[in-house]
């Protein structure tokens, strides 16, 4: 099923590239007004295999991405391989994407159980609207917002405002991988993408807190939690022991598609965080007319998307044992 | 109806039909212009309707004007302050807006009490459970205060954006020099360098203030001066514009493809279902900066600023969603026995599909498709914080969070602020009544599943 679906987004890629309206290679040289310009153009279009009849280049294409031939940057960075260009944009995004699926697991859904087990109160309602509300927050505003709160912060919160909390890092930056297995290097590299995470998160921790609530809620009226506490089994292990296993069944497989959603989110943080990952590179390949550099990119995306997908569908099996291949509908 | 004799003249029909023209009435000239600039037939309409006056317009109620030491206000409608005479406008228009549909919802009372034959249909419970939700009401509340919001956008706004924005040097507006004491005029766009808000107390305009010119701002000043109102208004208009066409496309496209996998299932279906799963592994929002940019030079993106552009594009990259949401529930009516027995009675595949299925996905499509409305909204926004999509001139709403970002700590920050705080609501709006609309459908017993409805708008799409 997975290869099918690699096959047809690509396929769509190369179409908008190659067919659409605008000629890569016009693209890369910008604005054609001179000789110079124009024999420019005539090269790149050699280069890029533009002249050759459609199918060969759709053949080319398809083979170069199979063995993972990804070409080269023509604009953003002139004769830089793809494949290098990802090694140094890749980790940072990596790193951004593990701690904003991690925080929403640690705010959401102890917030969403705690609702749960209080239903109808009014710190119900609160978590629950504000579950609401902070998924209807546009990521990019939100960062923005942050980042103004995080500057004002100077001598109210953090001690000595966010920049010196902790490990000396900057607001806005990429952070610096280089040192993880070291406790400060670790802390400092985790510190620049927190409020990065923060918000990347967010839409997913607003989901997360109103699915664990709505299975807690479930869950808690199931015969058999009335059977434990007919029988005296205290309240703190029925909780502990039936209401939660049970209640994070249905959570794993939304928290694996959410961290797809997070792969195209990631464009506007890392632009508004400064953080140079695959988002930016994608973006600045885009601006700048970069569409050899982009179309190589959107593959590495699809190949993610789908990778999670599968992972998804594999834990799914793992967990839930009624789920099977056969009777998906 | 009002033309036919046989009706009596005291039927409620009439009466109701009457006090529709009398609502009517205020702002004729504005719909009679409206359709004259829609259809290419009557060029003589759009002249003729902005001819007859139209009573909520800023025509009637001014709210520009001089203050004159010692005799006040002179201009603003009736002598008060510009202030006031912008919210008397604005409760106007919200009041006439209110009004229709209070008319509206007489009618369909009474059009239930005298003509309906029926005495309970099942509609009736959808109604009444929804009348009961507040969630619901406070979403459907907030969605018709975006829509008069945008429908009503060149009348709200404090000024015009061709005054504002658009050709700033063309207009005048007359300030009291207190030096010379005397009244003189300035163009808008002298006055508009002298109302900027770039972030120090002396170079800011802000919320519900006046500028040096006498004029005032309810939602600030941008930093070029212009007025925030305006271009949050008019954002409105062009943001609703492109979310409603997309959704329209999407779920068109999203209905024809669920009929038609319910209807022959097996390799049709599954092959729908490959392209719909490889139109999501491409993530969407990079789709769209992808084709916006490829697209950006044809005459496509030339219309309407780009917007019908964004429209296509987030209806192409956003229909699977929709039609997954209504796929199940396709199957599940498919396999009725009323469409057997259609079917066995020789009717067409089409017109099985349209009677007998599709009146039950089409509440589905109502509770998906506004909730993938308000996750369109904050796209588009996310799209022009990066500059791309909506054109420059056009205000958008990203756009004004973008050129708001550098004063956000400063006293300017209402720039970036309002703007983002009114896509938040917006969004919240659209899901609390896709919420409110799907619990009174009361998906449950109508089919038989209930899907998670949650992920649909979210904030990670910008």
């Amino acid at each position: 099923m997975s290869v099918p679906v690699v096959w047809l987004g690509t396929t769509a890629t190369f179409a908008i590239i190659r067919l659409g309206p605008l000629n890569p290679a016009a693209a890369i040289v910008g604005p054609v007004n001179s000789a110079q310009a124009q024999e420019r153009l005539a090269r790149i279009e050699r280069q890029l295999g533009l002249t050759e009849p459609l199918h060969e280049q759709y053949l080319g294409y398809m083979i170069d991405l199979l063995t993972f031939d990804l070409g080269q940057s023509w604009v953003v960075f002139p004769g830089q391989e793809t494949v290098s260009l990802l090694a140094t944009f890749g980790p940072r995004t990596v790193w951004l994407g593990l701690w904003s699926v991690l925080i929403p697991l640690f705010v959401g859904i102890p917030l969403g159980i705690y609702a749960g087990l209080h239903p109808n109160t009014k710190r119900d309602y609160a978590a629950s609207v504000g579950g609401i509300v902070w998924r209807a927050m546009p990521n990019f505003w939100l960062a923005v917002i942050l980042l103004a709160l995080l500057s004002l912060t100077d001598g109210l919160f953090f001690w000595n405002g966010w920049e010196s909390f902790l490990v000396e890092t900057r607001l806005v930056g990429a952070p610096d991988l280089s040192n993880l297995t070291d406790p400060t290097g670790f802390l400092r590299a985790t510190k620049q993408v927190l409020p990065a995470a923060f918000v990347l998160g967010s839409a997913s921790m607003g989901n997360e807190l109103r699915l664990s609530r709505t299975a807690v809620l479930e869950i808690i009226n199931e015969n058999y939690v009335e059977m434990a506490e007919a029988i005296g089994v205290s309240r703190r292990r029925i909780i502990g022991k039936h209401v939660l296993r049970n209640a994070l069944i249905p959570l794993i497989p939304i928290i694996t598609s959410e961290a797809y959603l997070l792969v195209g989110g990631s464009v506007l943080v890392e632009v508004v965080f400064g953080i140079n990952g695959i988002g930016t590179l994608f973006f600045e390949a885009m601006t700048a007319g970069d569409l050899p550099l982009a179309g190589s990119l959107m593959y590495v995306f699809i190949l993610l998307t789908v990778t999670i997908n599968i992972a998804q569908d594999l834990l799914y099996t793992a967990i839930d044992p009624r789920i099977g291949y056969e009777g998906e509908r | 109806m009002s033309g036919d004799r046989r009706v009596q003249a005291d039927s409620p029909a009439v009466r109701w039909a009457l006090g529709a023209v009398v609502l009517l009435l205020p702002e004729l000239g504005a719909v009679v212009s409206f359709l004259g600039t829609v259809s290419p037939v009557a060029v003589g309409v759009t002249a003729a309707g902005e001819a007859i006056p139209t009573l909520l317009s800023r025509e009637t109620i001014p709210n520009q004007g001089v203050f004159v030491p010692g005799s006040g206000w002179q201009g603003p409608f009736m002598g008060l302050s510009p202030a006031l005479a912008w919210g008397l406008r604005v409760a106007l228009v919200y009041a006439y807006a209110g009004a229709w549909l209070a008319w509206l919802w007489y009618g369909y009372r009474l059009y239930r009490r005298e003509y309906r034959t029926a005495g309970w249909t099942p509609r009736d419970d959808v109604i009444d459970r929804f009348r009961t939700h507040r969630w619901g009401q406070f979403g459907l509340v907030v969605v018709v205060a975006f829509f008069v919001l945008a429908l009503f956008a060149p009348t709200l706004g404090p000024t015009t954006m061709e005054r504002n924005v658009y050709e700033p040097f063309s207009y005048e507006i007359t300030t009291y020099d207190a030096d010379a004491g005397e009244i003189r005029s300035v163009t808008v766009g002298q006055a508009n360098l002298d109302s900027i808000s770039q972030g120090e107390p002396d170079r800011n305009v802000g919320p519900l203030s006046y500028d040096r010119y006498g004029r005032f701002h309810p939602f600030g000043t941008l930093p070029s001066g212009q007025d925030l109102f305006t271009a949050v208004a008019v954002g409105a208009r062009i943001s609703l514009f492109i979310g409603l066409l997309a959704i329209s496309i999407s779920g068109l496209l999203a209905v024809t493809l669920a009929l038609v996998s319910a209807y022959y299932g097996g390799w049709v279906d599954l092959a729908i279902v490959l392209v719909s799963d490889a139109t999501q592994s491409l993530p969407q929002l990079l789709v769209v900066i992808l084709l916006s940019v490829v697209f950006s030079g044809t005459w496509i993106a030339s219309l309407y600023s780009g917007g019908v552009l964004l429209a296509v594009i987030f209806a192409l990259t956003g229909w699977p969603s929709l039609w997954r949401a209504i796929r199940g529930p396709a199957f599940q009516v498919a396999e009725r026995r009323w469409v057997e027995a259609s079917e066995s009675f020789g009717v067409p595949p089409g017109s099985t599909m349209r009677r007998h299925v599709l009146p039950y996905i089409v509440g589905y499509l109502l509770v998906y498709g506004s909730m993938n409305l308000g996750g369109i909204i904050i796209g588009i926004a996310g799209l022009s914080f990066l500059g791309l999509g909506v054109s420059s001139p056009t205000p958008e709403w990203g756009r004004l969070v973008k050129i708001g970002q550098p004063f956000v700590t400063s006293v300017s920050w209402h720039i970036a602020v309002i703007p983002g705080l009114l896509v938040v609501i917006v969004v919240t709006g659209f899901s609390a009544l896709g919420d409110g609309i799907r619990d009174a459908i009361d998906m449950k017993t109508d089919v038989g599943e209930e899907t998670e409805t949650s992920t649909a708008a979210s904030g990670a799409g910008g």
